[in-house]
C-alpha cells in the first residue's frame, strides 16, 4: 500500500527554492534512506512529509488524503496523522522544552488527549524501554548527547507511530552511542512499520534503509538499493557526498581517492 | 528601574496590579485571538531574550555601562500586546525564578516597563516610521528612539509611585513607611539616570539590533510595519531629519536662558510682591504701574495648589544652573514629544492588528 | 539592576561573561538546592507559594519595625531549617539588597525633616529621627523579602512553582509562557556565553568605545536571529507532537497532613504579623 505519494512538489522560501518538481513514492513497511548533503532538501522534505511545511506547488498524499494547510486545521485528522507520523528533529535541543524528562515524554500523549493514568502508564513504560527511566527527573538539556538524543527518541515513540521520520539521527553522537541508537531503531522498526531516515552518514545506510534516494540541490538525484549507490563514486562525488582527496606519496606519484567523513554535526537545511 | 518589596505601599502595590491586569487580560485575549500558535513560543523565546539582556553591561559614550530591557525592540519586532506579554513574563521570572525578589511590586514593574514601555515604544515607532522602508535608516532611529522613550516614560512612572508614598503613607511618628523621598526628589533623581545612561542603553539595542535586522532577517520587522510597506532598499536621508536635528540643536543652546536677566513678565511667585527688590522689578516691567502692596487673593490661593518639580528649572540637588536647566529642557522636550506622539496617534486612522 | 554607570576599560566583555556565568549558577543552584532534605522541600508547592507570599505581604503591611524584625528572624529560621548557607544567603538576597537599597536610604536619614539626633562631626549634615526610622523600614522591608524570596526559589522546583501559580488562576497559556521561557534562558546563556568566549579567544580586548559598541549591538542581533531560528523550530517540533494552541499538564499534587500544618502555620504567622503590624 501507497504510504506518501509526492507529485511535482516544489517548496521555496525566503528566495530560496529548497525542494523543486520532486515526485517520489514511499511504500507502507518500507525504510527509506534520504541520502544527501547539507542544503539538498532532505530535512525541507522531512518537514512536508510531516504536515509542517506546504509546498507552494505540487501535491503530498498520505495513505491517499491531501496533506494541505487547511486539512490540519480539521482537529480529528490532525490528531490522528499526528499520533500515526513522528519526527525526530536533528537537533534534540529543539524537541526538549519541558522541565522534567518525565514530562518531556508525557508531552505528545497529553497534547493527543489521552487519559491521565493511561498517559502515566505508558511514559512508565517507553521510559523502561529506552533505559532511561533513571533520567525521569532530570532536566532534559543537561543531559549528555546521547541521553537527549534518547529522550527525543521516547517522547516521539512513545505514540507508537506506525510511521517514523528521522533527521540525521546519529548526528554529534559518539560511536558508541550511534551503534546503540541504529540497534534502538533496527529492534522497533520491522513489520507495519515504516521508517523514513534523512541522513549524510553512508556508514549507517546499509543497517537503516532497504532503498536510497539521492538528494541534490533539492531534486532527486539517483535512487537505488544501498549497496548500489555506495558503489557509484561518480554520483557520490558530484553530490557532494565524498570527495576527492589527495595526497603525494614518498615516491613523488600524486594520489587521490574518495575520502568519507563519518557523521559530523553540521547544521543542514 | 526593577522596584524591588518595599518600596511602595501595599496599596500602591495592589493598585498597580489591578491597573496591569486588564492589559494583561487584553493581551492574552489578543494573542489567542490571532491563531498564531507560533506566537507561544516566539513570546517565550523573547522574554527569555529581554531577560538576557537586561545583564548585559552595554558599553556607553563616555566610558560607562548601563543596562538595557528589550522593551523598544519587543515592540518593534512583536508589536504592543505580544511584547507586554513577553516583558511582563521576563519580569515574573526575574522575580519568581530568579529569586530576586520584587513579587509585591510585579504589578508595578510590569505596568511601568510591560505595559506603559511597550505602548509608548510601539507609538513612537510607527509615528516616526511612518511608511519609510523596512530597510530605511529612518526606522532604524525611529527604534531607537521608541526605545528612549519607553525607557524614560517606565521611569517616570516608578519615579511618580516613588514620589508619592512619602505624601501618603507615615507612620504615627510622621516617618514615611515606605520610599521616603517627595516627587521634587524622586522626579529628578530617577530621569537623570535615565535620560543619559539607561536611555541610551537602551536606544543603542534597539537601534542597533534593529539595523542589523535589517540586513539579516527583514522579514523579521514586516509584522510591526503597516500596510503597503516595501522591504525596500535602505531610503537615502528622512525627512525628519532636519527637524530633529533643530530640536536637538535648541536643547543644548536652552542654557543661554539662564543668561537672561529677570524673570519673565507674569511669571512672578505669590512671595515676590513681598520682595522689594522684585518689587522694583515688577514696576520697572510693567511701565512703571504701581503694584499692589501683597500678593492677589487669587494669585496667593492658587500657588499653594501645585508646586512643580522642577521650582524654576532646576532640580533641587543638582548643583549646577547650567546643567540642571539643560536636564529641564530635555524633560520638557520629551514630555512635549511624547504628548504630540500619543495625539498623533490617536488622531490616525486605526489599522487592522497584524 | 544598576541606575547608575560604571567606568571600566576593557573590562566589558569579562565582566558580562562573568554576570552570565553568574546568573546561570543562581539558575541551577536552585534547582538543585530544591532537591535536598531540608524542612521547606517537603512541602506541596502551593503551600510554600501562598505562604510565603503571605508573609511577604504581611512584611510590606507591617507599620511597626518590630513586627518585621520579627518577621526577618522566621524567615532566616525557616531557609536554614531549609539548608541552605546562610553565606549563600548573604551573598544573594542580603549584600545586593543592601549595597542597592543602602545607597538608596543613606540620603533619607538626612533629607527627611524632623527631629535631629546625631550631627555628622566635619560636615554640617544632621540625622534626624524619622530619616533613622524611615531608612530602617526600607532596609529591613527590603531584605526580609529579599530573604524570603529567595527561600521560596531555593526550596521549589521552578515547574512546581508554576503549577502552584495555577492555583492562583493564573491563565494555562501564561504558565506554559513562563515555564518555555525559564528554558530557554538558560539556553540563551549558554549562546551567549559561547559568543563571547569565542570573541575573547579571537583577541577583540582592545577596543574602542564606538567599536565595543558595534560588538554589542552585533552580538545582541545574533542572538536574536538565533532565538527566532530557534522558535521557529521548536513551534514546528510541539506541533510533529500535537500541539495545537491548547496546553495540559500532568498535576500531580496531593496536600498531606504535613502540608495542611504547614499552611496553617504560615496563615497564623502572617494574620499576627499583619494584625500586630496595624
Amino acid at each position: 500500500m501507497t504510504l506518501f505519494e509526492i507529485t511535482d512538489l516544489t517548496y521555496r522560501y525566503d528566495r530560496q527554492t529548497a525542494v523543486e518538481g520532486l515526485s517520489l513514492s514511499v511504500d507502507e513497511g518500507s525504510r527509506v534512506a534520504l541520502v544527501g548533503a547539507n542544503g539538498s532538501g532532505k530535512s525541507t522534505l522531512l518537514r512536508i512529509l510531516d504536515g509542517l511545511y506546504f509546498g507552494q506547488e505540487g501535491a503530498v498524499r498520505y495513505r491517499g488524503q491531501a496533506l494541505t494547510e487547511e486539512r490540519f486545521a480539521d482537529d480529528a485528522f490532525a490528531y490522528g496523522f499526528r499520533r500515526q507520523v513522528g519526527l525526530v528533529f536533528q537537533n534534540p535541543d529543539v524537541q526538549l522544552f519541558n522541565p522534567t524528562v518525565f514530562d518531556e515524554v508525557a508531552f505528545g500523549p497529553l497534547q493527543l488527549r489521552w487519559p491521565k493514568s493511561e498517559v502515566r502508564d505508558r511514559v512508565g513504560e517507553t521510559l523502561q524501554r529506552f533505559g532511561i527511566a533513571h533520567l525521569k527527573d532530570r532536566v532534559p538539556h543537561r543531559l549528555s548527547g546521547g541521553e537527549k538524543k534518547r529522550v527525543a527518541l521516547a517522547s516521539v515513540l512513545v505514540l507508537d507511530p506506525a510511521v517514523l521520520l528521522l533527521d540525521e539521527p546519529t548526528a554529534a553522537l559518539d560511536p558508541r552511542s550511534q551503534s546503540q541508537l541504529i540497534d534502538l531503531l533496527v529492534e522497533w522498526g520491522g513489520g507495519a512499520k515504516s521508517v523514513i531516515t534523512a541522513t549524510h552518514n553512508l556508514g549507517d545506510l546499509g543497517d537503516i534503509a532497504d532503498r536510497c534516494v539521492v538528494l541534490d540541490s533539492g531534486r532527486i538525484a539517483a535512487e537505488g538499493a544501498p549497496a548500489e549507490i555506495l558503489r557509484d563514486r561518480e554520483l557520490l562525488e558530484r553530490t557532494n557526498l565524498v570527495h576527492a582527496h589527495r595526497h603525494r606519496h614518498r615516491s613523488g606519484e600524486l594520489h587521490s581517492h574518495p575520502h568519507v567523513h563519518s557523521g559530523e554535526a553540521e547544521r543542514s537545511d | 528601574m526593577h522596584i524591588p518589596d518595599g518600596y511602595l505601599s501595599p496599596a500602591t502595590c495592589a493598585a498597580l496590579y489591578t491597573g496591569a491586569a486588564p492589559f494583561w487580560y487584553i493581551a492574552l485575549q489578543r494573542v489567542k485571538k490571532a491563531l498564531h500558535t507560533r506566537l507561544v513560543p516566539l513570546i517565550s523565546l523573547f522574554a527569555a531574550f529581554s531577560f538576557v539582556i537586561m545583564m548585559f553591561n552595554l558599553p556607553l559614550p563616555g566610558g560607562t555601562t548601563g543596562h538595557a530591557v528589550g522593551i523598544g525592540l519587543a515592540a518593534v519586532v512583536l508589536g504592543p500586546w505580544a511584547a507586554m506579554l513577553a516583558v511582563s513574563i521576563a519580569i515574573v521570572i526575574q522575580a519568581l525564578f530568579f529569586g530576586d525578589g520584587g513579587i509585591t511590586a510585579i504589578g508595578a514593574n510590569c505596568f511601568n516597563m510591560a505595559i506603559a514601555g511597550s505602548l509608548v515604544a510601539y507609538v513612537v515607532y510607527r509615528v516616526l516610521a511612518g511608511r519609510s522602508a523596512i530597510g530605511s535608516a529612518r526606522r532604524v532611529m525611529a527604534s531607537g528612539l521608541a526605545g528612549y522613550a519607553a525607557i524614560n516614560v517606565s521611569a517616570l512612572l516608578a519615579a511618580i509611585e516613588f514620589g508619592i508614598q512619602p505624601l501618603l503613607y507615615k507612620d504615627a511618628g510622621g516617618a514615611p513607611l515606605y520610599c521616603p523621598y517627595p516627587l521634587s526628589v524622586a522626579i529628578p533623581a530617577m530621569m537623570l539616570g535615565h535620560l543619559t545612561i539607561a536611555g541610551f542603553a537602551e536606544l543603542i539595542v534597539s537601534a542597533g539590533v534593529v539595523a542589523f535586522l535589517q540586513r539579516s532577517d527583514p522579514s523579521l520587522l514586516r509584522a510591526t510595519a503597516g500596510r503597503g510597506v516595501e522591504l525596500g532598499e535602505p531610503v537615502a536621508g528622512s525627512a525628519l531629519r532636519p527637524l530633529w536635528a533643530s530640536l536637538v540643536a535648541l536643547l543644548i543652546l536652552t542654557p543661554l536662558g539662564i543668561l537672561a536677566t529677570g524673570s519673565a513678565w507674569g511669571e512672578w511667585r505669590a512671595r515676590d510682591f513681598s520682595d522689594p527688590a522684585m518689587r522694583r522689578e515688577i514696576a520697572v516691567s510693567s511701565f512703571h504701574q504701581a503694584v499692589p502692596p501683597r500678593a492677589p487673593e487669587g494669585l496667593a490661593r492658587l500657588s499653594q495648589v501645585w508646586t512643580a518639580p522642577f521650582a524654576r528649572y532646576a532640580p533641587p540637588f543638582v548643583r549646577s544652573a547650567t546643567f540642571g536647566y539643560l536636564l529641564s529642557a530635555m524633560f520638557g522636550a520629551g514630555l512635549i514629544l511624547l504628548a504630540c506622539l500619543t495625539v498623533g496617534r490617536l488622531l490616525v486612522r486605526k489599522e487592522p492588528a497584524t | 539592576m544598576s541606575l547608575a554607570g560604571r567606568h571600566r576599560q576593557g573590562g566589558f566583555l569579562e565582566r558580562t561573561i562573568e554576570g552570565l556565568c553568574q546568573a546561570m549558577e543562581r539558575a541551577m543552584y536552585a534547582e538543585d538546592s530544591a532537591a535536598g532534605g531540608g524542612l521547606l522541600q517537603q512541602l506541596d508547592a502551593r503551600v510554600k507559594v501562598a505562604g510565603l507570599f503571605a508573609l511577604i505581604l504581611a512584611t510590606v503591611l507591617a507599620t511597626r519595625m518590630w513586627v518585621i524584625a520579627g518577621i526577618f528572624a522566621v524567615a532566616v529560621v525557616l531557609a536554614a531549617a531549609s539548608r541552605i548557607p546562610i553565606g549563600i544567603l548573604a551573598s544573594r538576597a542580603w549584600l545586593g539588597a543592601l549595597a542597592f537599597t543602602g545607597a538608596i536610604a543613606v540620603p533619607a536619614l538626612f533629607l527627611t525633616p524632623g527631629v535631629p539626633v546625631y550631627r555628622v562631626p566635619g560636615l554640617n549634615w544632621v540625622v534626624t529621627a524619622p530619616g533613622l526610622t524611615t531608612a530602617s523600614y526600607l532596609l529591613l522591608r527590603v531584605e526580609t523579602a529579599a530573604t524570603l524570596a529567595l527561600t521560596l526559589v531555593f526550596t521549589t522546583p521552578w515547574m512546581h512553582e508554576l503549577k502552584a501559580l495555577r492555583v492562583f488562576r493564573v491563565p494555562v497559556v501564561f504558565v506554559v509562557i513562563l515555564g518555555m521561557t525559564s528554558r530557554y534562558i538558560l539556553l540563551l546563556l549558554e549562546t551567549a556565553q559561547e559568543m563571547f568566549e569565542s570573541r575573547k579567544s579571537r583577541g577583540v580586548g582592545a577596543l574602542d568605545g564606538t567599536d565595543r559598541r558595534r560588538i554589542a549591538a552585533a552580538s545582541a542581533g545574533v542572538l536574536l536571529s538565533r532565538t527566532f531560528q530557534l522558535s521557529g523550530d521548536v513551534y514546528l517540533a510541539m506541533q510533529a507532537r500535537g500541539f495545537r494552541g491548547e496546553v495540559y499538564l500532568l498535576d500531580e499534587f496531593n496536600m498531606r497532613r504535613l502540608d495542611w500544618a504547614a499552611l496553617a502555620g504560615f496563615a497564623a504567622l502572617a494574620a499576627a504579623g499583619v494584625w500586630a503590624g496595624r
